[in-house]
């Protein structure tokens, strides 16, 4: 049986691999006993942020339409960037390997709506919010018996997985069908595939701008209680880098850069 | 690995296998098994000597090969509803599926029952059988058993192509390790234990084939 015999090589081949690759990427601390955080001065030296984000999701990261990435988040990671001198470079990928790609060194940081959340604070470094806006339970224009987060318990809901909106959905008893993102979602609500679906008011009314004839057939059904706050995201332990993005931040708060990217998107300041 | 890992590694075991029982392997069984029929259909078709049958076989074939899998999925599953067709998750793969192992597998036997010699076919007449019974009696089994390890490799294909009806909403082996990753946040790890559950199947299916293979050497001539 030399087949089985090579497999098994192979299999502790591979776990040893693994469970080594594993290790320096668990090593929560750069800033260890390892040396000095050098977040921040490896981005300067290198000249380049590498920003990862979905390209996706109008109107925070998307294509406009001569195929530029543009979009809110876009603009305030090019405008964060530029404060540290350096030059943006963006990385797209699913917001399901989002995580995964930061872990993996693919890109220095997230810009892509992230909510603060315990356990991501737990995991990663969070900079100060950038958005700060409800989330909002979409339904079918007919659909009753959904009015309050806590009436979504049974029914049917799509969110991303890994999304914060997701975790709600589950708290409040919710079967999710996990997507890949908010277009699959309102496909999935539209198709009567699913009850509802949870996500950032924001999202909502760009759709109704950009797709009234989708749009004429969801509406508002609840408002989630506190706002969700959505901050950039570096590997823990680069607290160096996330306190450059932070000084940049209150930089562009300061000499009114946020506010007149918001204005553009969404006609007021979702900033603070 | 912190000892937080191995614990992790260990509790997820459970519902990625359990992924892969109810999803992966059944997805993937079911579409082999209706695709093989489309296949054997469409191989005969392709070698009819009726243009329009062997013209629309060599469509779908194109068809299928030229489109990447996860189109066909979307195809399927969120757009066929705008022209008032809406299928459950588990159809829609299926049918995704078995059509696309229908194109690739196709060609396959049509390679396979290509290969057969033509004296097969002459010795099949000369002892008076029809044309459909030299095919079935005589040919087939010989076309089989050179089909197998090509089909092994479509079939091995398959089980990880699988991964993909995680897109559109059935829960299997992947999703399983993608949400056990999002609520434990330890992406790598979870990934590299999907794989290793990925590998330990087809370690298994392979090992089927040189079972099959050594059946199947009695139906050929030497």
């Amino acid at each position: 049986m030399k087949n089985s015999r090579l497999a098994l090589v192979g299999i502790v081949a591979a776990t040893a691999i693994a469970l080594t690759g594993c290790q320096s990427a668990a090593t929560p601390d750069a800033e260890g006993d390892a040396g000095a955080d050098t977040s921040l001065s490896d981005v300067q030296d290198s000249g380049t942020l590498t920003i990862g984000t979905e390209g996706t999701y109008r109107p925070f990261t998307f294509h406009d339409e001569s195929g530029d990435l543009t979009g809110f988040d876009v603009e305030i990671a090019t405008a964060v960037a530029e404060k540290l001198g350096v030059e943006p470079e963006f990385q797209e990928t699913q917001w399901d390997a989002i995580f995964a790609g930061l872990d993996a060194g693919r890109f220095d940081i997230i810009a892509n709506q992230v909510s603060i959340t315990d356990e991501r604070e737990e995991k990663y470094e969070l900079s100060e919010p950038y958005t700060v806006s409800p989330g909002v339970v979409i339904v079918g224009k007919d659909t009753s018996g959904i009015d309050s987060l806590e009436s979504l318990s049974g029914k049917t809901t799509a969110q991303s997985l890994s999304s914060n909106w997701y975790e709600l959905a589950v708290a409040n008893g919710a079967n999710v069908e996990s997507v890949e993102g908010w277009a699959q979602a309102v496909a999935l609500l539209e198709q009567g595939r699913v009850d509802a679906t949870i996500n950032d008011k924001l999202t909502f009314l760009d759709y109704k701008e950009t797709d009234a004839a989708g749009a004429a057939g969801l509406k508002i059904a609840a408002e989630t209680d506190d706002p969700s706050r959505n901050a950039f995201v570096v590997k823990k332990g680069e607290s160096a880098l996330i306190e450059a993005v932070n000084d940049a931040l209150v930089e562009l708060r300061a000499d009114g850069t946020l506010a007149e990217i918001s204005e553009k998107y969404f006609g007021e300041d979702v900033t603070e | 690995m912190t000892e937080s890992q191995w614990e992790l590694l260990w509790t997820s075991l459970g519902p990625i296998v359990s992924g892969a029982l109810t999803g992966t392997i059944p997805l993937a069984l079911t579409s082999f098994v209706l695709g093989l029929a489309i296949a054997l259909g469409v191989a005969l078709a392709r070698l009819s000597r009726v243009r329009v049958v062997s013209g629309a076989a060599r469509v779908y074939i194109s068809i299928i090969r030229g489109t990447p899998l996860l189109v066909q999925l979307f195809v399927i599953f969120y757009g066929l509803p705008s022209l008032g067709l809406l299928i459950d998750p588990w159809p829609s793969a299926i049918i995704a599926f078995a059509l696309n192992v229908g194109g690739y597998a196709a060609e396959v036997i049509r390679a396979a029952i290509l290969s057969v010699p033509v004296g097969q076919w002459e010795a099949g007449h000369m002892i008076g059988m029809s044309r459909a019974q030299t095919l079935r009696r005589i040919i087939l089994p010989q076309a089989a058993r050179v089909s197998v390890p090509p089909l092994s490799n479509t079939f091995i294909s398959l089980v990880k192509d699988t991964s993909l009806a995680s897109l559109i909403l059935v829960t299997e082996l992947f999703r399983r390790a993608q949400q056990i990753a999002t609520f434990s946040n330890e992406f790598m790890l979870l990934y590299l234990e999907a794989a290793l559950v990925y590998w330990l199947i087809c370690l298994v299916l392979s090992s089927g084939q040189n079972v099959l293979e050594k059946r199947l050497d009695r139906y050929v001539a030497h």
